[in-house]
């Protein structure tokens, strides 16, 4: 697992050079942008269980054959392994995000994932719709622009540009899927 | 590699859990020393030519036979420059431990099996203890880098040596 500086530390042993100039600077920025990321972070871990079954919610409701005999999540069975796997990812990209780097969200959580649904029989174009529900609301949750139920929900935080977070975030729920389909 | 990071983010993994605010209070206080840290590291890179060359200096006052203490004084030239750059190696671990947050660049990279490399090719320790010292007595606050970074950087230093010892 690496993180924002030891993904540097890495690269650069690769060539045997010291770690100087633009590289200390693009840390620099890490560690001045660092309140902003863990903000980030807490915003969307504060509302993990919210982002997670609306989107499981939302693909039911898109497609109404996953809960009808046969679906994807017919069984409560099924629904709840679905729940369970919707947090499982948003918590690797908690971690991705709190990192700075998506070696962990690939190497623990992405590895071999494809493979897995496949052998289960997981609809991944309804997977992948769902982590697409899912970065949209984590998205919003960062930059505090959430307001698509009518009733916001806001964490009181110092005003700020997050969109920077917000596309780094995007990136890692992206990754997941292009993994899963 | 381990850090603060990693470390806080493998604990949560462990439990399957979120990030809790204990856990990103921990990155926040790392975070808060990561500056002295990273002007230390920025020192190396931009000094570490000098550094090391007085280190080798230090070395060849103390032991002029060499690390091996069998060197024959002719050959000194090239054992010297070896001794070098085994030194700029050392500092760019040390520059990737002072950029990481925490040892495991140097424990991967050099100090895991080093004794018996050492040993292996009858080089005395003791010699790398001379230049790290060396290194170690250079360093001055404020001519060559603020307090609390030159703290970050002898720590790296004492950690290098106490592996050696």
């Amino acid at each position: 697992m690496l993180d924002a500086f030891s993904r540097q530390a890495v690269s650069a042993d690769t060539s045997g050079s010291f770690i100087g100039g633009a590289q200390l600077n693009d840390l620099k920025a890490f560690i001045a942008e660092g309140n902003k990321r863990l903000d980030a972070v807490n915003a969307i871990t504060a509302n993990a269980s919210c982002v997670v079954s609306d989107s499981v919610a939302g693909i039911c409701c898109e497609n109404t054959g996953l809960t009808a005999p046969n679906g994807g999540v017919y069984t409560n069975r099924k629904m709840a392994a679905c729940l369970r796997d919707a947090e499982i990812i948003m918590r690797y990209v908690s971690y991705a995000l709190l990192a700075g780097d998506a070696s962990v969200l690939q190497d623990r959580c992405l590895n071999g994932l494809r493979e897995t649904y496949a052998a289960l029989g997981v609809p991944s174009g309804s997977a992948a719709r769902a982590v697409a529900i899912m970065k949209a609301s984590a998205c919003a949750h960062i930059t505090n622009t959430n307001n698509t139920t009518g009733e916001k929900r806001k964490m009181p935080v110092t005003e700020g540009d997050c969109n920077a977070l917000s596309s780094e975030a995007a990136s890692y729920f992206d990754m997941v899927i292009s993994a899963i389909s | 590699m381990k850090s603060v990071l990693t470390t806080v983010i493998g604990a949560a993994d462990s439990g399957s859990r979120f990030p809790t605010s204990s856990d990103l209070e921990s990155v926040q206080g790392s975070l808060q020393r990561a500056a002295a840290r990273l002007e230390a590291a920025e020192k190396i890179a931009q000094n570490y030519d000098a550094i090391a060359q007085r280190a080798v200096d230090a070395v060849y006052t103390q032991y002029p036979n060499g690390a091996t203490g069998r060197q024959p004084r002719q050959c000194a030239t090239e054992g010297k420059e070896k001794c070098k750059r085994d030194f700029v190696h050392y500092l760019r671990l040390i520059n990737y431990s002072l950029v990481v947050g925490g040892t495991g660049p140097l424990d991967e990279l050099a100090i895991n099996g080093q004794r018996e490399v050492y040993k292996a090719l009858s080089i005395d320790p003791g010699t790398y203890v001379a230049g790290f010292t060396q290194m170690r007595n250079d360093g001055c606050a404020p001519r060559d880098l603020s307090p609390q970074a030159l703290t970050e950087y002898n720590a790296a230093l004492d950690y290098v040596i106490n592996s050696l010892a």
